[in-house]
């Protein structure tokens, strides 16, 4: 399959290289194919404007999909596992005794600062909350030890303060604000019969905790009246002793536990957007042909409307293939400006906040639409594609007009 | 109708053009109706009129939390009650992660009481043979069919979610109303609660069969009154507003499908009206010539509005015809990606409403040219020679 795409890739790079070269040696069929979709405006805005809707849906779609996987990719660090209870797959699933968090901090490949070792026991559980359209929506909470926040550096306080063990206060990620109402700093809810305390926001740039809520480990278990903790989160002196962790996790007769690279977690847990994907896949590969037909059939009316002037350019000299390029050309250059619209058209999606929620943990996961410049230039490179495609039969039309023929006309 | 072959020979004339425009319409239609059917699909998972009086009661605060199972007794004792059953969703699966359907541990009595109508098929001796054996279940049609099981078989299903891999016989393959009711097994509860130590004495949720669906509400209102202010408060709601949040789950999913379905209409309108003007602007010659032989400008309109209303309704039947050759390899895909979409297919309100969009985008496309090229004069179409 790979071997089959990078074939294709690099079939279809050739192919652009010697139109680069051809309009490059013989630029005037090269102008005037340009022209001349100057000199059909109405139709070649049409075409353009039906390409532009279908690439501004392939880019909304694959930052949909990279929105959901960024959450996930972004959230581990190379030298930290999670250990869990064997198949659980899911922090939520899994549970850990206080003696059991006790030995596996006291493992001596855990990395150390000022001899504490650099570990977080944790405890998940899941809350409802209101979403602004009044639909509940079960969010994560997390308790943790005070380490567990700087075990994730990419976790910024943005107002208010972190919580203090003790007090029952939560920190709420500052990108669920917009989704969630109750979320302010400020107010309280109840969660587990007590009283929680909004005390500040953080920012979590776009991973996976950008979706959960954080308190102290030990109020969270006293209030939900759990004797477990759910994971316990180790920094490990290098990466190079995950291994050796897992195995003695595995092989400690008193844990008999499962240690997870913290990148493997996360990226296991992007499957919550498969769904989304599955159906985003769906849409663009059907529409993208569904364009290139269109575009075909205006090359097609450009070229059969054009005879006359094909047999001129051929009664000049220019050769079949320079008319097969430069019509080529065209098509590109009709996909192309279909392209700019479409990633202009996509800014629209741009910043818009959304979520959807993992069936595996049952857990809201917060994503955003971003525009970025790579898939903009994703946009153009799949609008390139579908010009070529689609150019290419009538421009093999165009370039094997009979000569006689043509002047007929 | 007289008419038919001049219209159809019309729309022949260029042949390439048509084939190519046609394939747009055929592809835009089919995904039209691939995307609206998936909203149908989830709409009707959580609005089936004959769940009536059926409801379920859960912990308030979330799916992963567990209600003590004594509170039964409670719900038992309630007089519109007909029956309760304690259910937990096991998440197992067999043999393989990717083997993925659903599976339950039910209470082995209850169920059957309260899930009447999703199970049949069973005779009263497989009833009694499952409920006899600890260790038994009983799995839907299609789900059987699928691995080759049989009654008799012993069919290891691993936990994920609960620390327990069982060993289960079947003793009895049941039937249901749809394929997502087949793709279901169901063990003991008594199992689950032997097997992992933090379920003793508690479950996800109870299903609860009242008497009327109007019994409902006040049944629900005076449980969770009845357990407020408890540690353990529960949240009851009907059948189909508690499938609603699993729907809601997904995110604004109908936000996304209708935004692609208008794109997608303004992008076929778009490309239908250039397609069809183009038709019609080449042939102002013959329309003139028509005209010329007598025939009214209101007949030459009708002609042009059939040749492009033939168009899209090819197009439409041909996308629509694809579509639901498809929908069963999609409910493959689909369905192993989330459970809900196991019963995907094209409903008729759906596929209507698909044919009914491609006649607008028709009839639109073709106004526009039709009508300029009707009110020119046909002198001036003549001198187009």
């Amino acid at each position: 399959m790979v071997l089959f795409v990078g074939f294709i890739l690099v079939l279809f790079a050739t192919y652009l290289a010697w139109l680069i070269y051809a309009a490059i040696k013989f630029p005037l069929p090269f102008v005037y194919n340009l022209r001349s979709l100057w000199g059909r405006k109405s139709s070649t805005l049409t075409t353009a404007s039906a390409i532009s809707l279908v690439v501004a849906i392939f880019i909304v779609v694959l930052s949909l999909a990279q929105g959901i996987s960024k959450a996930f990719v972004t959230s581990g660090l190379p030298n930290q596992a999670l250990v869990m209870r064997p198949s659980s797959r899911f922090e939520l699933n899994s549970s850990i005794t206080r003696d059991q968090a006790r030995i596996i901090k006291s493992n001596p490949l855990v990395a150390k600062d000022n001899m504490n070792p650099i570990a977080s026991a944790e405890v998940i559980v899941i809350k409802l909350f209101n979403k602004s359209d009044g639909v509940g929506s079960n969010i994560t909470v997390r308790g943790m030890e005070v380490t567990g926040r700087s075990m994730r550096p990419q976790v910024k306080l943005v107002s208010g303060r972190w919580f203090q063990p003790g007090l029952s206060e939560v920190t709420v990620p500052v990108k669920m604000q917009l989704r969630f109402p109750e979320l302010v700093v400020g107010r309280s809810f109840k969660m587990g019969g007590r009283q929680w305390d909004i005390v500040g926001t953080y920012d979590a740039a776009g991973s996976s905790f950008d979706s959960e809520i954080w308190s102290d480990v030990n109020d969270v278990m006293q209030a939900f009246k759990r004797e477990t903790y759910s994971t316990v989160l180790v920094r490990l002196r290098s990466e190079d002793d995950l291994g050796s962790f897992t195995l003695q996790m595995e092989e400690e007769k008193r844990l008999k536990l499962e240690a997870v690279p913290e990148r493997s977690y996360f990226k296991e847990l992007t499957k919550a957007g498969d769904p989304i994907r599955i159906i985003g896949n769906l849409i663009t590969v059907i529409l993208s042909i569904g364009a290139m037909f269109s575009a075909m059939n205006t090359m097609y009316a450009s070229v059969a409307s054009r005879t006359k002037e094909i047999g001129t350019l051929r009664a000049l000299g220019y050769r079949r293939r320079e008319i097969l390029a430069s019509f080529q050309w065209e098509a590109i250059a009709l996909c192309v400006l279909g392209g700019l619209g479409g990633s202009l058209l996509s800014f629209l999606a741009d910043g818009i906040q959304t979520g959807t929620t993992s069936f595996d943990t049952f857990s809201d996961i917060s994503f955003a639409f971003t525009i970025t410049p790579r898939l903009l230039a994703q946009g153009l490179f799949f609008s390139v594609g579908m010009g070529i495609l689609g150019g290419l039969l009538p421009a093999w039309r165009a370039s094997n007009i009979p000569l006689t023929e043509a002047m007929k006309a | 109708m007289k008419f038919l072959h001049l219209v159809w020979k019309s729309l022949m004339r260029s042949k390439r053009r048509t084939f190519l425009i046609l394939c747009t319409l055929i592809l835009s239609v089919f995904l039209i109706t691939i995307l609206q059917s998936l909203l149908a699909t989830l709409d009707a998972v959580s609005n089936k009129p004959t769940e009536g009086n059926r409801f379920v009661v859960r912990h308030k605060s979330g799916l992963t939390q567990f209600l003590p199972i004594s509170y039964g007794e409670y719900l038992r004792q309630q007089p519109e009650v007909l029956a309760v059953a304690n259910s937990q969703w096991f998440g197992g699966y067999y043999q393989d992660p990717k083997n993925f359907f659903a599976n339950f541990a039910n209470d082995e009595t209850t169920m059957f009481q309260v899930f009447s109508d999703r199970i049949s098929g069973l005779t009263e001796a497989e009833i009694k043979e499952y409920q006899r054996d600890r260790k038994g279940c009983i799995v839907g049609q299609i789900l059987a069919d699928k691995y080759g099981w049989k009654v008799g078989d012993t069919i290891p299903l691993t936990g994920t979610i609960f620390p327990m891999s069982p060993q289960l016989t079947i003793r009895g393959i049941f039937k249901g109303r749809m394929a997502s009711e087949e793709n279901t097994l169901y063990f003991h509860y008594k199992l689950l609660e032997e097997g992992v130590q933090f379920m003793k004495g508690k479950t996800g949720a109870f299903w609860i069969k009242t008497k009327t669906s109007d019994d409902i509400p006040r049944v629900a209102n005076r449980i969770d009154t009845h357990f407020a202010n408890s540690p353990v408060e529960t949240m009851s709601e009907a059948e189909n507003a508690f499938y609603l949040t699993f729907v809601k789950m997904l995110g604004n999913i109908g936000a996304i499908i209708h935004g692609v379905t208008i794109a997608v209409l303004i992008a076929i309108t778009i490309v239908t009206v250039g397609t069809m003007s183009m038709a019609i602007k080449e042939r102002t010659t013959e329309i003139a010539v028509l005209r010329a032989m007598g025939f009214s400008r209101a007949r030459v309109l009708f002609l042009l509005m059939a040749e492009g209303l033939l168009l899209v309704t090819l197009g439409g039947a041909l996308g629509i015809g694809l579509a639901s050759l498809v929908a069963k390899i999609l409910r493959e895909i689909l369905g192993s990606a989330l459970i809900f979409l196991q019963d995907f297919r094209l409903a008729n309100e759906t596929i209507l409403l698909c044919m009914g969009m491609a006649l607008i985008i028709g009839f639109i496309s073709t106004i526009i040219p039709a009508l300029a090229a009707t009110r020119r004069s046909i002198v001036e179409g003549l001198r187009a020679l």
